[in-house]
């Protein structure tokens, strides 16, 4: 498994650089090496995705990435800065780590919403008003994450 | 070409005057995180797609759009990854109320 994610690095190296003499594509294959060697193989457990649903989900991620980003430039140069931060307790019926990733990071991904900690079944949210945690309290990024990953029998 | 590449850059660099601009103004540590990912996922991704549409379909282009998927996955987690170790050495939001 090392080695696939040494060529990988490896690869996206050579895209990256812009010169390709003996230095630096020795550099690059001893930078991928170490970085697949050090790198713990930990036990995280992804399950099977289903690649249609990515497909919609990042459409649909990029537009409210759009639209509360309007939202928080109108927040920034409203003279009065009409800000409500708190802090929220989000429950949630995920529990496996591939969801928790892909739901952190949109969360954080999203203009006025940002991770700050993670447990199964929780996050601790911070948000800029109550306007910007609207869909997540509603539930609707748990919805649109759970579509993303094949039901347990699946995999 | 040109001009959609130059419209693309600057409404990019209009969201990282506004991101800037909200790090100078709103309050504390978690407040200025929500302008920092303002900044990231607009900014950089107009910045990005002018120099890509500028640049046309070279070798170029393909670096551009791997350094932007990049942006995509990378900035979530440092923003999570600082925000995470100012709540855990104590810090607490300010409470501002709604005026």
């Amino acid at each position: 498994m090392r080695i696939f994610a040494a060529i990988a690095l490896f690869v996206l190296w050579l895209v990256l650089s812009a010169s390709y003499n003996l230095i630096h594509i020795t550099i690059g294959a001893i930078i991928a090496s170490m970085i697949s060697w050090f790198t713990p193989a930990g036990p995280l457990h992804v399950r099977r995705i289903s690649w249609l649903a990515v497909l919609g989900y990042v459409p649909w991620l990029f537009g409210r990435i759009l639209k509360s980003s309007f939202h928080v430039s109108r927040l920034i140069l409203h003279p009065g800065l009409p800000i409500a931060p708190e802090l929220i307790h989000h429950k949630t019926q995920l529990t496996s780590d591939g969801e928790l990733v892909v739901l952190g990071n949109s969360i954080t991904l999203t203009p006025g919403t940002i991770t700050v900690e993670v447990a199964p079944g929780e996050l601790v949210v911070h948000t800029i008003d109550k306007s910007s945690c609207k869909d997540l309290v509603n539930g609707l990024y748990d919805a649109k994450v759970s579509h993303l990953f094949l039901a347990k029998g699946d995999q | 070409m040109t001009w959609l590449a130059i419209s693309l850059i600057v409404i990019g660099l209009v969201f990282l005057v506004i991101g800037s601009i909200g790090i100078l103004r709103l309050p504390d540590v978690f407040s200025r995180a929500h302008a920092l990912s303002l900044t990231d996922s607009l900014g950089a991704i107009f910045v990005l797609l002018g120099l890509a549409v500028y640049e046309g379909f070279t070798i170029n282009f393909l670096r551009i759009i791997v350094v932007l998927i990049l942006v995509y996955l990378l900035n979530p987690v440092i923003s999570h990854a600082t925000i995470r170790a100012a709540y855990r050495s104590g810090l607490r939001p300010s409470k501002k109320e709604n005026k």
